[in-house]
């Protein structure tokens, strides 16, 4: 788990490689991995890194952010190596005063681990002042004067600002550490190649006794384990310095040789204060990152969205294959008749009852020789018998609302092929008093203009 | 035909039903009487072609409920009876005792698979003799006529289970005579309006279905829970697709670069245009995504687009409407601790006497910058480092979160309500009223913590957006529900 995984699914969720079948597929297939979102994404991530266009952004994203942070490390190592040499510069007249080193190695460390500790507190907050404290903050802004094609790369991702504040937090904490390497190797470096007279010295007015006391409680940590590297009360005394006055003379130049043991008290406080708390507070810091790079994925947009697809069954109502789409056709048919002549040879009846079909007549004012029920529950014999009945002019009666079937087309066929003239007239319902609505004459005019029969006309 | 094809029908009838299948159901009846509107209603499909014409439905379509490629139940929509009596006739001229009828019809679709003529009955009749449930739609708003007797008679020589449905098409009901026609040859006859009918209407026609035959009532009634957790589904995907909606609406920022060496009236004008035709988008891309959520993929609607001048969602009175008013606004600001005492202030700016005169030279200057009517502050950023543009964003109106929320909260409900058998322009109007249903006191406090974080432009922190859209889901479930 790293920023490379966070940055690949950032990409891959901008790309959407996956239909949501796909991803169902994948929660299907790693169904151990259930009820685990961050692993779920880790593992889609896996499986479909390969589609990412190469150089991965989360490569050159992380390369640069090593250099950056290399460098930043070469630079803080250096300046601890300087700070440390320039904090024990002996000029030969004046006795190094450890209490500057001590500040360094001890208070300096303490001090920005305290805030360290606020920073982390406070990391969910994306406007962190304390992140801005921090050197490593200013790697972004080093970032900013990339070559211009990584730049444009790069400028496009936006990491959450969340994340962000882990990682400055982190690589701080490198970075400081490195500081402190180099502060133990000017030290031991300085101890090694000059003789040093450390004394102590400060406008306060603190007792040889005092600064024993309180020397000792800082070298706790060490003290079983290696006595010599806390410094006597008789030390102390022999190493006090005053800038004024005869003191330097006699009392430390007697004891010259003994103001060098400082440096192992000041070696195990850079050991213990600058590096080894340091290292545990970077063991910290990197759980909180990378607790944070867990959290940030999900936050990325369409996270979200992926956990549900790769979990939420596909339930599916759908037709397997899309409907060949229907053109209706709708042609205006040429024969029409507006109104009824007073009499025709014959009316016939399409699933309309005898009864209703001598009612239909009177009250249309039509007047036939002859009325035939076809269609409806009749036979085709039945059926065939009216058609060979039939002659001359016939009105054929059908019910406007019953769409016509291929059953009555072929009535109709065979009709036309008999007589002279068919005039089909679609009635409404009882209700409706007989009245077809203008919609469903369109339908029988549809129809009947597929035809193309010059027999056949409708009454519209 | 000879009894080869009979045994032939008889063995490919043994072996489906020896098959452990899913319950199919084929809609069958008459042309244009609503069966593709019961099937696009049924299985939630809005691509199914309804129409007028009669024989929109030329070939058999299956319409399958399937959970993880899995299917539950499967619903065909058929082409209509077209040579009914032909079809009768044929099946009549065998005369065979009852058991063996079914056999009768599988020689029949066996005899005129290639005959055109029987196209249609053929489509119709296959899926009945694998083994389909017969749902037999009828009008029931248009008289009973007895040509329908023909297709019963047929249905009821496949020997399958059936049950009819009146549909309700229109507000005439001739369902009476229907009934006494139909539960002759029916063992269940139900009503339903596809165009009307309810998350229970559904399960309850469904029920009816998984009655037609014993084996079908377990895996229909999955298919009834099935569907439950589908709409809970597509609630839970609407309501991350609105807070998403809100969140990259009012957390949108744009960008212009100019390249002279100030911004003229020109740049502004275009970041500003910009700025609203992307809010736009956003709002169109987000509901062309809840449609196809709710399967409505086809939906043909109007609706005013999110509009920002002149008399519109943003003025005073249609944000009375549509968002909250200045005093709830105030109000809710107050109450979910958004703004404190200056930002109250400054946003009665300008609009109470009292106010306005003590607070003086300091509202003067900074009473637009939080105006009700302003959406965001254009700025002019990147001075000093050489590529300077132009900024806008985030949304500083307070209101907008509520407007554009209260439109796809109503978007939603509608396109959640709506038939899948509907096929008019649906009008998406959105009245006075709507405000009071999804927007109480405490779903606006809770709801204004996060618009106040979308407003600061801060990254959302782990759950941040879930928790908003949780709030989201259930003004929606309340909605969709009622």
């Amino acid at each position: 788990m790293n920023i490379k995984s966070y940055v690949n699914l950032y990409e891959l969720l901008k790309i959407n490689p996956s239909s949501r079948e796909e991803n169902r597929a994948f929660g299907i297939t790693h169904v151990m991995l259930k009820n685990k979102p961050i692993e779920q994404i880790l593992a889609w991530v896996e499986e479909h890194k390969h589609r990412l266009k190469r150089p991965l952004l989360s490569e050159t994203f992380s390369s640069y952010l090593y250099r950056v942070t290399f460098t930043l490390v070469l630079i803080a190592f250096a300046l601890g190596l300087l700070t440390g040499i320039g904090l024990l510069s002996y000029s030969g007249r004046e006795p190094v005063n450890v209490i500057y080193f001590i500040a360094v190695v001890i208070f300096f460390p303490l001090m920005t681990m305290l805030l360290t500790f606020f920073a982390m507190f406070r990391a969910s907050s994306a406007q962190n002042v304390l992140i801005h404290l921090s050197p490593a903050f200013w790697m972004e802004k080093i970032l900013g004067l990339m070559p211009a094609k990584v730049e444009e790369s790069i400028k496009t991702f936006q990491i959450n600002p969340l994340l962000a504040n882990w990682m400055i937090l982190k690589r701080s904490q490198i970075i400081v550490l490195f500081f402190s390497f180099g502060l133990l190797l000017a030290l031991l470096g300085v101890v090694v190649t000059k003789d040093i007279a450390f004394a102590w010295s400060t406008t306060l007015h603190i007792s040889p006794e005092g600064l024993h006391d309180f020397l000792t409680t800082l070298a706790l940590p060490w003290i079983e384990i290696m006595p010599s590297a806390v410094p006597s009360l008789e030390l102390i005394e022999q190493s006090q310095y005053f800038r004024l006055g005869e003191k330097l003379g006699e009392e430390m130049i007697a004891h010259a040789s003994q103001l060098g043991e400082w440096w192992k008290f000041l070696a195990l406080a850079t050991l213990f204060y600058a590096i080894f708390l340091r290292i545990l507070m970077l063991i910290l810091v990197s759980f909180g990152y990378n607790h944070a790079v867990k959290r940030s994925l999900l936050t990325l947009k369409g996270a979200t969205k992926l956990l549900r697809e790769i979990n939420e069954p596909i339930i599916s109502t759908h037709a397997k294959r899309k409907e060949s789409t229907f053109t209706p056709h709708e042609k205006s048919y040429g024969q029409i008749v507006n109104s009824l002549d007073a009499s025709y040879d014959s009316i016939h009846g399409w699933a309309i009852p005898y009864n209703t079909l001598l009612l239909l007549g009177d009250s249309m004012q039509v007047i036939a020789p002859e009325y035939f029920e076809a269609g409806g529950t009749h036979s085709f014999d039945e059926d065939a018998e009216v058609i060979s009945k039939s002659h001359g002019e016939v009105l054929l009666l059908v019910k406007a609302w019953e769409p016509p079937t291929m059953d009555f087309v072929d009535y109709l066929s065979d009709l036309a092929q008999r007589v002279d003239k068919v005039i089909v007239m679609p009635l409404g319902t009882k209700k409706n008093g007989y009245e077809a609505s203008d919609k469903e004459i369109d339908v029988w005019e549809n129809k009947l203009s597929l035809l193309q029969n010059i027999r056949v006309w409708l009454k519209r | 035909m000879g009894e080869q094809t009979l045994t032939v029908a008889k063995y490919k009838s043994v072996v489906k039903k020896m098959t452990p299948t899913h319950p199919k159901f084929a809609v069958v009846g008459h042309p244009n009487k609503g069966k593709s509107s019961i099937v696009s209603a049924l299985a939630l499909d809005d691509s199914v072609q309804i129409s007028d014409t009669p024989g929109t439905t030329t070939k058999r379509r299956s319409f399958p409920l399937s959970v993880d490629g899995k299917v539950l139940y499967e619903l065909f929509d058929t082409p209509g009876f077209q040579r009914a009596r032909r079809v009768l006739a044929w099946l009549e001229k065998h005369d065979v005792p009852a058991h063996k009828k079914p056999e009768v019809v599988q020689a029949f679709i066996n005899e005129h698979k290639e005959d055109e003529r029987f196209n249609d009955e053929i489509e119709l009749l296959e899926p009945i003799m694998e083994g389909a449930g017969i749902i037999y739609v009828v009008d029931g708003s248009q008289p009973y006529g007895e040509e329908y007797e023909t297709e019963m008679e047929i249905l009821r020589w496949t020997g399958q289970p059936s049950m009819a449905l009146i549909n309700h098409i229109d507000n005439t009901d001739y369902s009476e005579e229907w009934k006494i026609a139909l539960e002759q040859y029916f063992r269940m006859v139900r009503t339903y309006n596809p165009m009307k009918a309810t998350l229970e209407d559904h399960e309850s026609i469904l029920e009816s279905m998984a009655q037609l035959k014993e084996e079908w009532i377990t895996p229909v009634k999955a298919s009834i829970n099935l569907l439950k957790q589908y709409k809970g589904q597509m609630l839970e995907r609407s309501a991350l697709l609105l807070a998403r909606l809100v969140y990259d609406s009012v957390s949108m920022v744009e960008k212009l670069y100019f390249y002279t060496q100030e911004a003229n009236d020109e740049d502004k004008e275009k970041i500003e245009h910009n700025y609203k035709e992307h809010l736009r988008e956003l709002e169109i891309t987000a509901q062309k995504s809840i449609e196809e959520v709710w399967n409505h993929g086809h939906l043909k609607k109007e609706q005013n687009v999110l509009t920002f001048e002149g008399m519109d969602l943003f003025s005073e009175e249609s944000a009375s409407v549509f968002g909250l008013t200045r005093k709830e606004l105030i109000i809710t600001a107050a109450t979910s601790g958004a703004v404190t005492g200056a930002g109250i202030d400054l946003l009665l700016a300008g609009h109470t006497l009292l106010l306005g005169g003590a607070l003086g030279a300091l509202v003067g200057g900074t009473g637009a910058y939080f105006g009700f009517n302003e959406l965001s502050e254009i700025k002019v950023l990147g001075q000093s480092m050489g590529k300077r543009y132009l900024e806008v964003g985030p949304m500083e109106n307070r209101n907008f979160p509520y407007i554009l929320l209260g439109r796809a909260i109503y978007h939603t409900m509608k396109v959640a309500q709506i038939s899948h058998a509907k096929r008019e322009v649906f009008e998406i109007e959105m009245d006075q009223s709507f405000k009071e249903r999804w927007l109480d006191e405490s779903s606006r406090n809770a709801l204004e913590k996060f618009h106040k974080k979308f407003r600061s432009g801060k990254a959302l922190a782990t759950g941040e957006l879930k928790e908003y859209e949780e709030i989201i889901k259930k003004i929606l479930k309340h909605l969709i529900d009622v």
